[in-house]
C-alpha cells in the first residue's frame, strides 16, 4: 500500500505530534482517516466527529481538489498523492 | 490564607482570567486562552491545588477542555474532551457545565446534545454517564434557542440535581447512576400541558451548600399575558423548592418580569438570592435600564440594585452562567453582558462597577477567592 502524506495544519499539530506532514498507508481519503484515528486520535477527532463524519468547518483536499469535486471519502488515492487538512473559511 | 480573587470569563471569542487583590480594587486581566473559541463553561476547581478548567467550542476542529494549574497564566488542553460512543449516533456540539465530583480528580461535565459526562482524572479522560444521557425521556428533550444543552450540575452527597433546556430539572439520588424527572410546579409556556411530566426550559438551578434541601431556579417565564391555548402561565419563571427538588412553587411576586437566565445564592444567606429580570420579548434590560434583583427573605420579597449601572438606554442579555458571587465576608457579584461589560457589585450588589466595558460577549463567569 502506498504512503500517503497528509499536510496537517498549525492549528493541529500539537495532536500530530509537531509534524507539519504525516505519512500513512492508504488506498482511499476514508482509509486515510482510518489510519490517523489509529495513529493520532486526537488530530483525527478534530477532523471528524465522534460519528465519523467530516466536520462542517473542515475541509480536505485532495492535492488540489476538494473532496467534494472527487469522489468524497471513497476517493481513491495513489502514488505522489497529498491529503490537505484546511479549516473553512467563516467568521463572525 | 486565600487572598487573590480570580474570575474566568469565557466569552465568544475565548477565555479571559481576571486577578485581583481582597480589596477589589483592580483587576489585571490575562488572555485570551484558546483565542477567538467560543467558551461557554468555566470551573475554578479550589479544592487543593487551585486549577482552572473551561470548555473551548471549536468552530473548526470540535470541542476541547483547557486546564490551568497556575491559576490562568497558562492553559493546556487535556489529553480529551467528552465524546459519545462510536455507536451512539449523536455528536458533541458544546460543553454547558463543568462542575466538581466527589474524588479530588473527579470531575463532571454537563454537554449538548443534553448528556453527562465524568471523569476520574482531571479531564484527561471522560466516560458517559449513561443514566442521565440515555435517560427514556433524551431522545424526546427539545433543543431551546442556545442549543439541548445541560447546564447545571449541582451535587449533595449521592443527591445530584441536573438542569436541562429543554428537559427540565432531573434528580439522582444515587449519585448520578440513575435520574428521574422531577418538574412538579415547574411550568412550560410553550407546551399544551402548563405543567408537563419533563420538557421545561430551566435556565438555572442555585442553592447554597449549608441548605441542600432548598433549591432556586429561573424557569423560561415570561408567558403572563399569555392567552392562548392552555391559558394564563404567570410566574412560572421564578421559583424556589424546599423538598429537595421534588416540588416547587413561585416566588416571582413582585419582581418586573419573571423571565431571565442566572439566578444565584449569596454564599453566607441561604436566604440571599438574586435574579436579573428581563424583558421577555427582547430578553434585554426591561425600558433599557439594568438592574439586578435582590430577595433577602428567600423570594418572599424583592429589592432592585441600580446604584452605579446604567440609567438608561443599556439592552444587553446577561446569559445563565453569566453571574456568579464571590465568597469574602462582604461578598461581592459579578456579571457579564452580551454587549462585553464586566459588572462588580460590591456589598452584595449595593453599588456596582464596570470592571470591563469591552470585552467579546460575555458568555459565563466564575467567580473564586484563592
Amino acid at each position: 500500500m502506498d504512503a500517503i502524506t497528509v499536510e496537517v495544519p498549525g492549528p493541529l499539530r500539537a495532536a500530530s505530534g509537531g509534524a507539519a506532514r504525516v505519512a500513512v498507508p492508504a488506498r482511499t481519503l476514508r482509509g486515510v482517516l482510518e489510519e490517523l484515528e489509529r495513529r493520532y486520535p486526537a488530530l483525527h477527532r478534530s477532523i471528524c466527529d465522534e460519528t465519523g463524519k467530516v466536520r462542517r468547518h473542515v475541509n480536505l483536499f485532495v492535492n488540489q481538489q476538494h473532496m467534494r469535486d472527487r469522489e468524497g471519502l471513497d476517493t481513491v488515492l495513489g502514488p505522489g498523492d497529498v491529503v490537505i487538512i484546511l479549516p473553512a473559511v467563516s467568521g463572525g | 490564607m486565600p487572598d487573590r480573587v480570580v474570575l474566568a470569563i469565557g466569552t465568544k471569542k475565548g477565555l479571559f482570567i481576571a486577578e485581583g487583590s481582597k480589596t477589589r480594587k483592580s483587576f489585571d486581566l490575562r488572555g485570551p486562552f484558546s483565542p477567538g473559541v467560543a467558551v461557554y463553561s468555566a470551573l475554578i476547581d479550589t479544592r487543593g491545588r487551585p486549577s482552572i478548567y473551561a470548555s473551548a467550542c471549536n468552530a473548526f476542529f470540535g470541542m476541547k477542555v483547557l486546564r490551568s494549574t497556575d491559576l490562568g497564566k497558562r492553559f493546556k488542553e487535556t489529553k480529551s474532551a467528552p465524546a459519545f460512543p462510536k455507536d451512539d449516533g449523536r455528536a458533541l456540539a458544546n460543553i454547558w457545565s463543568l462542575a466538581p465530583g466527589e474524588g479530588k480528580k473527579d470531575l463532571w461535565a454537563g454537554v449538548e446534545p443534553a448528556s453527562l459526562f465524568r471523569s476520574s482524572d482531571g479531564g484527561d479522560t471522560w466516560a458517559l454517564s449513561e443514566g442521565l444521557s440515555n435517560h427514556p425521556h433524551a431522545r424526546k428533550w427539545q433543543p431551546g434557542a442556545g442549543g439541548l444543552c445541560l447546564h447545571t450540575l449541582l451535587f449533595d452527597g449521592k443527591r445530584v440535581h441536573a438542569g436541562i433546556s429543554t428537559g427540565g430539572h432531573y434528580l439522582s439520588e444515587d449519585g448520578g447512576a440513575t435520574f428521574t424527572a422531577s418538574n412538579k410546579g415547574v411550568g412550560a409556556g410553550f407546551n399544551p400541558d402548563p405543567y408537563p411530566e419533563f420538557g421545561q426550559c430551566v435556565h438555572k438551578i442555585a442553592r447554597h451548600e449549608n441548605a441542600p434541601d432548598r433549591l432556586y431556579m429561573q424557569n423560561h417565564g415570561g408567558w403572563g399575558d399569555w392567552d392562548g391555548p392552555g391559558g394564563r402561565r404567570p410566574d412560572i419563571g421564578v421559583l424556589r423548592s424546599d423538598d429537595g427538588g421534588r416540588s416547587w412553587r413561585s416566588i416571582a411576586k413582585g419582581l418586573p418580569s419573571d423571565f431571565g437566565f442566572p439566578i444565584v445564592v449569596h454564599p453566607h444567606d441561604a436566604d440571599t438570592i438574586y435574579v436579573v429580570p428581563l424583558a421577555p420579548m427582547t430578553r434585554t434590560c426591561p425600558d433599557g435600564v439594568p438592574a439586578v434583583w435582590r430577595s433577602e427573605n428567600g423570594g418572599g420579597s424583592w429589592r432592585r440594585l441600580t446604584k452605579g449601572l446604567p440609567r438608561k438606554d443599556s439592552f444587553f442579555t446577561v446569559l445563565r452562567d453569566a453571574m456568579d458571587i464571590d465568597h469574602l465576608k462582604a461578598a461581592a457579584l459579578y456579571f457579564g453582558t452580551t454587549t462585553g461589560q464586566l459588572w462588580m457589585g460590591r456589598d452584595g450588589g449595593e453599588s456596582w462597577d464596570c470592571l470591563f466595558d469591552s470585552l467579546p460577549p460575555i458568555h459565563c463567569v466564575k467567580a473564586a477567592v484563592v
